[in-house]
């Protein structure tokens, strides 16, 4: 490190520095306080209120507590939909993103293996696409009429034509939300693979070791780090996926599909019960936490 | 040999001096490009003497129908000497999709002058102070005062101010194909009973094996389910629903159990289209296919399914519709009582508490609510006339179907509206979702309902 | 990030062969040849799973009477020209140009300097911001999105291509910043030092010297934005409410739900069009994300 020494060059720029500081950083600083953190501690004052748009409630919002609480945490109709965002993150997200990403992942670190540059981007298609134009794609597979590609596929094994989307709902959007999520797995586990030592899958394969016994024994305990997260990044995205889900059944049929995204816009914005929605944001986000920080400790236990 | 400056091409000119600038300066460029042009404001302007207002409509049978009015309107005020223009905004959406939207709009100040909406959703946005106060405009109107009293009483709210001018009055009934009804044998006298009733659609129901009735109910139908599906049956109960002098709802009674029970008995049976209702947008498969094929011959209905839904102009059109199909009275429910219609409102026009030129908006909705303008438009939506002296003008005098409708109007029973309607409705929409997808009966449906809209309206609306 | 860049530079130095093999003989044993054409046949299998949908898109775009399902298309640009040529689709795409670059250009010019002063300012509690931001992208939109909406009817900026474009830009700015502090980290203090020795201020050595370097990561953070806001339904649904200020998000959305009305073809080229632009920032970037050495930009 050259030394140069100029003292004064030097003094004036530590004095520079702190006047710089606020102007480089501030406007970053506002702009999240403003517009990421302080909507999250307002939902949580709003989830104490009656908050409302419409009825004689709306002009004059009254603080009531943990009222709001209490009546999502004994709806069934809340709870439902908690429960059925817990399926949905479970086996879009931590089985089949996973499950596939990394099949994906393992196939295309053969060397032997040509056209990889193919069959990547093909995988990385639907993560790049707009959530609605993902959802617009799959409306056509999923189409109830003899024609829809899903219909004709099945057509060739010989079965009726079904309606998809209103005979196994949870299903589909699983299923969409499985495919949409299959490259992230795919990248992040391809840079976790890369960092396993090749000479320590050589040994044990000279050891006798089967394909199946190197990958368990000898990869997945090294790529613990990055699988734990991994499934956390993508938890916290399927927990607020909305668009992808809405567009295709808007929580339907009936609410089979409403996940807790759709029902804090659903009560919040269609019923227009703004302190009820935000408290429901709050049990979203409360969940979230636990969540990570459940991941963080298993992450730990195994590292 | 070294490189100095390994991203000195081209495209990094954008972070030499030059390029900094006019990235910035680009950046400031949107910033103040979007800041001026953030998209139309909510109401009216008045420049150079010319009153502008703006009127918004959401479905393309009224949006059709005030294109052709408005500049009659503009004529009209310019032969007084008054100049206004009107600007109509014409943005088709659903029920569902307006009412969030008008909502998100009157909160933040940006909606237009003129509303035009159901009867049903004024008392959520006359509560929240959205709309403007009427009361002293109507007095001073001649015309207010040939408006059936049963419009009016609907039109009365909770805090006892009028909010809105209706010029519609639609009668709810169940409407049916008389022409299928006929063609299976099965008699088409008004049924007295539901049990009547449900007797002839079970006959119905064999012969086709389908559902044979739809009646609004579940979430995905949204407002409807309340509005045109299970308010005008408890309606007619004789129970109070809603007691407008405390201004309380009675979420428990003999009739409304009585209500939930005839769900379920419905779906027990099924003669209703379970899967199509829970599905999105349940109107389509059964109103606007189903009923136009003739598979599901009866259906809840308004006025309105002369024109908007069954007319030549309309959504799904039936051929010949005034001879196929014809309405009966809801039958009645619980002994003692009649078979009966309800009458309600149609739509109305509201006017923004905050518009800047309420006397043109006032006086535009009255104009759209006298003579010709309203002829026109109750024929082109499918309304009865809600005053009197409507009957003899044209086009509206050639609609048996509607003169018809108009005069039930006077023996209809009204239908209860208050504050916390709008949380009824959810409370109703959730319960009757249960009766559909089985998760429960009559009885528990309609506990469930009484818990659920105690706990939505709050103790102050709710009766003990 | 470096995980794009993992994967791109794989294929390119793609090891031979050889040393694997099992056995004297030439070729692969016959069971190595039923483990690839196997592992083939999945590879294929998953890469047809993800294309297939879009099978649909693509056939119908270019259909002149395109359904909802997948038929033989009666080819034709017709759906394109349409999509220009009508009175409100070419605006759904203008504002969603205008909403994505405004709020990339706003979030890059802050992240920039942001970045700037969080990788070469030593301040107490920087770690704590690193990490607090961090822990804010754990919040999922739709559990803020209540209270923003209220939040932006207070200051007016709701319905406005500037209230959406201020929000889009702060929810990518958490990102952005660690993505830049990291380009900027891997600049050693000597480049800037050199450009102070030649006299030039500290603002002005950021513009010189760092800027210039910060081309990979300008170009990830720029495409990361760009995607994470062009795509974007749930906010411009609840924040606007002028059809004239729709993106092609929610054009598309009320497009698709309108009953018998629904153009297919039409609906079909606007999902196309709607692809195009992040497939072409990527094609532009992708040098960008590629180039990842740094070392000959001091001067020997």
């Amino acid at each position: 490190m050259t030394t140069l020494s100029v003292p004064s060059a030097r003094k004036r720029r530590r004095l520079q520095r702190r006047g710089l500081l606020p102007l480089l950083l501030g406007p970053s600083v506002l702009l999240i306080a403003l517009f990421v953190i302080a909507p999250a501690v307002y939902s949580l004052y709003l989830g104490f209120t009656n908050t409302q748009l419409t009825g004689f409630a709306a002009r004059d919002p009254k603080f009531v507590g943990i009222d709001n609480y209490t009546y999502l945490l004994s709806s069934p109709d809340f709870l439902g939909s908690l429960g059925r965002t817990g399926v949905f993150v479970l086996f879009s997200a931590i089985i089949g993103q996973t499950v596939l990403g990394m099949l994906a992942a393992l196939l295309l670190s053969r060397k032997w293996m040509r056209g990889k540059g193919l069959f990547g981007a093909a995988v990385l298609l639907p993560m790049v696409v707009p959530e609605v134009v993902a959802s617009l794609a799959w409306a056509s597979v999923l189409s109830p009429r003899a024609d829809g590609t899903l219909n004709r596929l099945i057509d060739l094994l010989g079965a009726q034509p079904v309606a998809w989307l209103q005979a196994a709902p949870m299903v589909c959007i699983i299923v969409v939300n499985v495919w949409r999520g299959i490259a992230f797995a795919m990248i992040m586990f391809q840079a976790a693979l890369e960092d396993v030592p090749e000479e320590l899958i050589e040994a044990s394969r000279i050891d006798g070791a089967s394909a199946r016994q190197v990958f368990t024994n000898v990869t997945l305990p090294l790529i613990r780090g990055p699988v734990f997260l991994y499934l956390l990044l993508t938890t916290i995205t399927t927990v607020g996926v909305f668009g992808l889900v809405y567009f295709l059944t808007q929580g339907g049929p009936g609410s089979s599909t409403q996940l807790v995204s759709i029902y804090i816009f659903e009560h919040a914005f269609e019923y227009s019960q703004i302190g009820l929605g935000s408290a429901a944001s709050v049990v979203l986000l409360v969940v979230l936490l636990v969540l990570g920080l459940t991941y963080v400790r298993l992450a730990k236990v195994e590292v | 040999m070294k490189r100095t400056r390994p991203f000195a091409a081209a495209p990094s000119a954008a972070f030499t001096r030059r390029g900094f600038l006019g990235f910035a300066g680009g950046v400031a460029a949107t910033t103040l490009l979007t800041a001026c042009s953030s998209g139309p404001s909510g109401s009216s302007a008045s420049s150079g003497g010319t009153t502008t207002i703006k009127i918004v409509e959401y479905q393309q049978a009224r949006a059709d129908i005030m294109k052709k009015l408005i500049p009659q309107f503009e004529k009209d005020m310019a032969a007084q000497g008054k100049k206004i223009k009107v600007d109509l905004i014409a943005d088709i959406l659903t029920d569902a999709q307006f009412k969030t939207k008008i909502t998100q709009q009157f909160h933040s100040g940006t909606a237009p002058d003129l509303i035009d909406t159901g009867a049903t959703n004024i008392a959520g946005y006359a509560g929240a102070g959205y709309l403007l106060e009427l009361d002293d405009a109507l007095h001073e109107w001649s015309g207010w005062k040939t408006f059936y009293p049963t419009v009016k009483k609907v039109m009365k709210q909770p805090d006892g101010h009028y909010y809105a001018i209706p010029h519609e009055a639609s009668v709810q009934s169940l409407f049916y194909r008389k022409d299928v009804l006929e063609s299976m044998g099965i008699s088409t006298s008004q049924p007295k009973t539901w049990d009547e009733l449900i007797g002839r659609l079970k006959k119905v129901t064999v012969k086709t094996g389908e559902p044979s009735i739809v009646i609004p109910a579940g979430t995905a139908w949204g407002g409807g389910t309340w509005s045109e599906g299970f308010l005008p049956i408890v309606a007619g109960t004789g129970s109070t629903f809603y007691d407008a002098k405390t201004g309380k709802w009675k979420v428990e009674s003999k009739g409304l159990t009585a209500t939930f029970e005839l769900y379920s008995e419905l779906v027990d049976n099924k003669l209703l289209p379970v899967q199509d209702l829970l599905n999105p947008n349940p109107w389509e498969p059964t109103k606007y296919v189903d009923f136009v094929k003739g598979t599901l011959p009866v259906s809840a209905q308004g006025t309105w399914g002369w024109r908007y839904d069954w007319g030549p102009d309309g959504a799904a059109p039936i051929k010949d519709v005034q001879e196929k199909v014809a309405t009966w009275d809801y039958p009645s429910l619980i002994d003692g009582t009649e078979p009966y219609s309800v009458g309600g409102g149609g739509y109305v026009y509201a006017v923004n508490a905050k518009s800047k030129s309420p006397d043109a908006a006032i006086a535009f909705a009255q104009w759209l609510a006298s003579g010709k303008p309203l002829a026109r438009q109750l024929v082109k939506t499918g309304a009865a006339a809600p005053r009197s002296g409507i009957s003899g003008i044209e086009p509206y005098k050639s609609e048996p179907t509607l003169l018809d409708a108009e005069a039930k109007l006077k023996t209809s029973v009204p239908a209860p509206v208050g504050d916390g309607a709008d949380q009824v409705s959810q409370a109703v929409q959730d319960a009757t979702e249960k009766i559909l997808t089985g998760d429960a009966n009559g009885k528990q449906a309609a506990k469930s309902f009484a818990a659920d809209a105690a706990s939505l309206l709050g103790n102050s609306l709710v009766a003990q | 990030m470096s995980t794009t860049i993992a994967f791109e530079s794989r294929e390119e130095t793609e090891r031979t062969q050889g040393s694997r093999s099992p056995g004297p003989h030439r070729g692969l044993a016959p069971f190595v040849v039923v483990q690839r054409t196997l592992q083939y046949i999945l590879i294929v299998l998953l890469a047809l799973f993800c294309l297939i949908p879009f099978a649909w898109l693509v056939l119908s775009a270019v259909d002149a009477h395109a359904g909802p399902t997948v038929q033989m298309p009666t080819l034709s640009l017709d759906n394109f020209v349409r999509f220009f040529t009508s009175a409100d689709t070419p605006r759904l795409l203008v504002n969603s140009l205008i909403i994505s670059v405004g709020a990339t250009a706003l979030n890059l010019a802050l992240g920039m300097i942001g970045a700037y002063a969080l990788s070469r300012f030593r301040f107490r509690g920087r770690t704590t911001f690193m990490f607090a931001i961090l822990l804010v992208r754990v919040i999922p939109p739709p559990a803020t999105i209540v209270a923003l909406y209220l939040m932006l009817v207070q200051m007016h900026l709701d319905d406005s291509y500037l209230g959406l474009i201020l929000v889009e830009a702060a929810a990518s700015l958490p990102v952005t910043l660690w993505l830049l502090k990291g380009t900027v980290d891997a600049v050693p203090q000597d480049v800037e030092e050199a450009a102070w020795m030649d006299g030039c201020s500290r603002l002005g050595g950021m513009r010189r010297v760092i800027f210039p370097l910060m081309g990979p990561g300008l170009g990830a953070a720029a495409m990361l934005t760009f995607m994470s806001v062009w795509g974007d339904f749930l906010t411009p649904l609840v924040l606007l409410q002028s059809p004239d200020l729709y993106p092609l998000s929610i054009g598309l959305f009320r497009a698709f739900s309108a009953f018998n009305q629904v153009d297919w073809g039409v609906l079909a080229a606007s999902a196309v069009i709607y692809m195009v632009p992040p497939a072409v920032l990527y094609m532009v970037l992708r040098k960008y994300l590629l180039k990842s050495s740094l070392g000959g930009a001091l001067k020997g």
